[in-house]
């Protein structure tokens, strides 16, 4: 992390809570609900024109694109050629960090001391991000889907180290991935009640020439009653053969 | 996730010091085995800043797994394999005669079977008979596919973890979620169908009882075959003792039985006094030096490792 990503928000947060009258916040901001992304990130995170499979969108990225190494470049290229086979969520995966945060279907958040829940509707996929001051893991390198997550407040911002990715996840539609040697650091900051501005430090030295950051947006649902519904799509594949073929059901028929 | 043949040999013995240092053992409908019973009454622990009584962390079944839902201790009928026993006895065989075993899962009616019509009875006799060599799709346990094991045998599937939030208790299971609101909205419309259902809670005492609705039921009760249809209604009442609960379900469904029935699972709590045992207690320890120990949960993956969970067949070309 660069002194700026590291010192920015925290000097922010210092200024506002001055203007606020506060000796800076003394209480964590509470990030509960179910939030969802606008932007079309999840098609792109670059800049695109319209695809048959894509809306447009002006991009997410610091730059604009991502800083590949030009072999990685190549398999980003084949990638984005067969998108419509290869794209993890196709297969129902667990779609990993970032790319759960912007994906266009709703997210909640749980917020207690010790940790946040994350529970992503596509999959049901739960991501704990601990804040209780624990490490990551050491000794056995595990990798998993959504990285690990730790985590800690800088002022009103969730700042979130996350390590121990599998490379298996990509961070978009358009083929944009990564290796496991992943290295995220997010940062959750409040914009107002029904707004988070969710920024993300990116590192992968055997896939990019350097770090690089993108910015979403996030926004509250307010539907009345809103609740996450249980998305466990791979099942959908045998759903047919559940409960018993209707015909069993003598009474239902 | 892991299967069973990985668990051979690590049955793990507090449940079975939970039985015996039980202060309310009752005999079980069916067998002589003592049941640990947490009885309804006042809370008198720790509450959250909402009121919830806090029973927050990791818990698990004390009985068996999900081979058997009547006989939990008689291991799947028709069974050809000679594997040892697995996680707190349920052996891949009985070990012992049938009055010796823990009791059936069905607590009412009192003969332990579940009361279905003829028509489920066969169908559930069928299931069981096709469970080791399944020729039809329907024949595949869901489980074997990654599916959530659903209501009720996500209590007896691996152990969980139970968080809490105003108005929300969240259950982490190995395979799924449930999210149990206590606001008092209405469930989702009954056309929405779900393999861990729509939980409506609320608390009375030391009771958290939940209304349970939109269940898909494509979810079956054990590798035993019993199942319900979607028209399915299920009450659950967990009553929480400081280190036990007891779940108490009465599931009501004209379409599949001449009746309704209760299912009775004890439980009990995962501490870091608990050893890790990859089925009961799935947690791995937290990275902090210097402090005492602390357990944690690791993210919980299936389908996207390639291979089913609790998968005792080959079942790859009926699956696919």
């Amino acid at each position: 992390m660069s002194a700026r990503e590291a010192c920015a928000p925290r000097v922010l947060a210092l200024v506002l809570g001055a203007l606020a009258g506060a000796p800076a916040f003394a209480a964590h901001p509470d990030l509960t609900g179910i939030w969802q992304a606008i932007s079309t990130a999840d098609y792109d995170l670059e800049p695109h024109s319209a695809r048959k499979d894509a809306p447009p969108g002006a991009g997410v990225i610091d730059g604009d694109h991502i800083p590949y190494r030009p072999e990685a470049l190549q398999k980003k290229a084949e990638n984005f050629a067969a998108r419509d086979k290869l794209d993890p969520r196709l297969s129902c995966f667990t779609l990993g960090v970032p790319r759960d945060n912007y994906y266009p279907e709703p997210f909640q958040i749980l917020q207690r001391p010790r940790d946040l829940t994350l529970i992503y509707e596509f999959g049901n996929s739960v991501r704990t991000i601990h804040t209780n001051g624990t490490l990551h893991p050491v000794g056995d390198n595990p990798e998993f889907w959504l990285g690990d997550s730790r985590g800690h407040w800088e002022g009103k911002t969730l700042v979130v180290d996350v390590t121990d990715f599998t490379d298996k996840t990509w961070l978009d539609r358009a083929g944009d991935y990564h290796s496991d040697a992943l290295h995220i650091v997010e940062r959750w900051t409040p914009i107002d009640h029904d707004h988070l501005a969710y920024h993300a430090w990116i590192e992968d030295p055997k896939v990019y020439t350097r770090p690089w950051t993108i910015d979403v947006i996030l926004y509250r649902l307010k539907d009345k009653n809103i609740q996450l519904i249980e998305n466990y799509c791979y099942t959908l594949d045998f759903d047919q053969y559940y409960p018993l073929p209707a015909e069993d059901f003598p009474h239902a028929q | 996730m892991l299967n069973d043949a990985s668990h051979a040999g690590r049955a793990r013995a507090a449940a079975l010091v939970a039985l015996l240092a039980s202060a309310c053992l009752v005999r079980g409908a069916v067998a002589a085995a003592p049941i640990f019973t947490v009885a309804e009454g006042p809370w008198t622990g720790p509450r959250l800043a909402d009121g919830q009584p806090d029973i927050a962390g990791v818990w698990t079944n004390d009985i068996a797994n999900h081979n058997n839902f009547t006989d939990p201790q008689g291991g799947i009928p028709g069974d050809p394999s000679k594997g040892l026993n697995v996680a707190n006895g349920a052996g891949k065989g009985p070990k012992k005669p049938r009055s010796e075993r823990a009791p059936s899962r069905v607590s009412d009616p009192a003969d332990g079977e579940v009361p279905f019509q003829p028509w489920a009875r066969a169908r559930q006799q069928e299931l069981l008979a096709n469970f080791f060599n399944p020729t039809k799709p329907e024949y595949v346990e869901p489980g074997a596919r990654c599916a959530p094991a659903g209501v009720p045998k996500s209590f007896y599937w691996h152990g969980y973890e139970i968080r809490q939030y105003p108005g929300i208790v969240l259950f982490l299971f190995n395979g799924g979620i449930r999210t149990i609101y206590l606001d008092g909205r209405p469930h989702l419309p009954a056309n929405i169908k779900l393999w861990n259902a729509d939980s409506r809670g609320h608390w009375e005492g030391n009771t958290l009882v939940v209304d349970v609705a939109n269940n898909n039921a494509k979810a079956r009760f054990a590798r035993t075959g019993e199942f319900a249809s979607e028209n399915v209604h299920i009450v659950e009442r967990y009553t929480f003792a400081a280190d036990h609960y007891t779940y108490n379900a009465v599931f009501t469904d004209p379409t599949v039985f001449t009746r309704p029935f209760t299912v009775t699972i004890p439980a009990h709590r995962i501490t870091e006094a608990t050893p890790q045992d990859e089925w009961n207690n799935e947690q791995e320890w937290a990275n902090r030096p210097g402090q005492p120990p602390l357990y944690e949960n690791y993210e919980r993956m299936c389908v996207e490792n390639n291979h089913g969970h609790g998968n005792v067949v080959a079942t790859a070309s009926a699956a696919h």
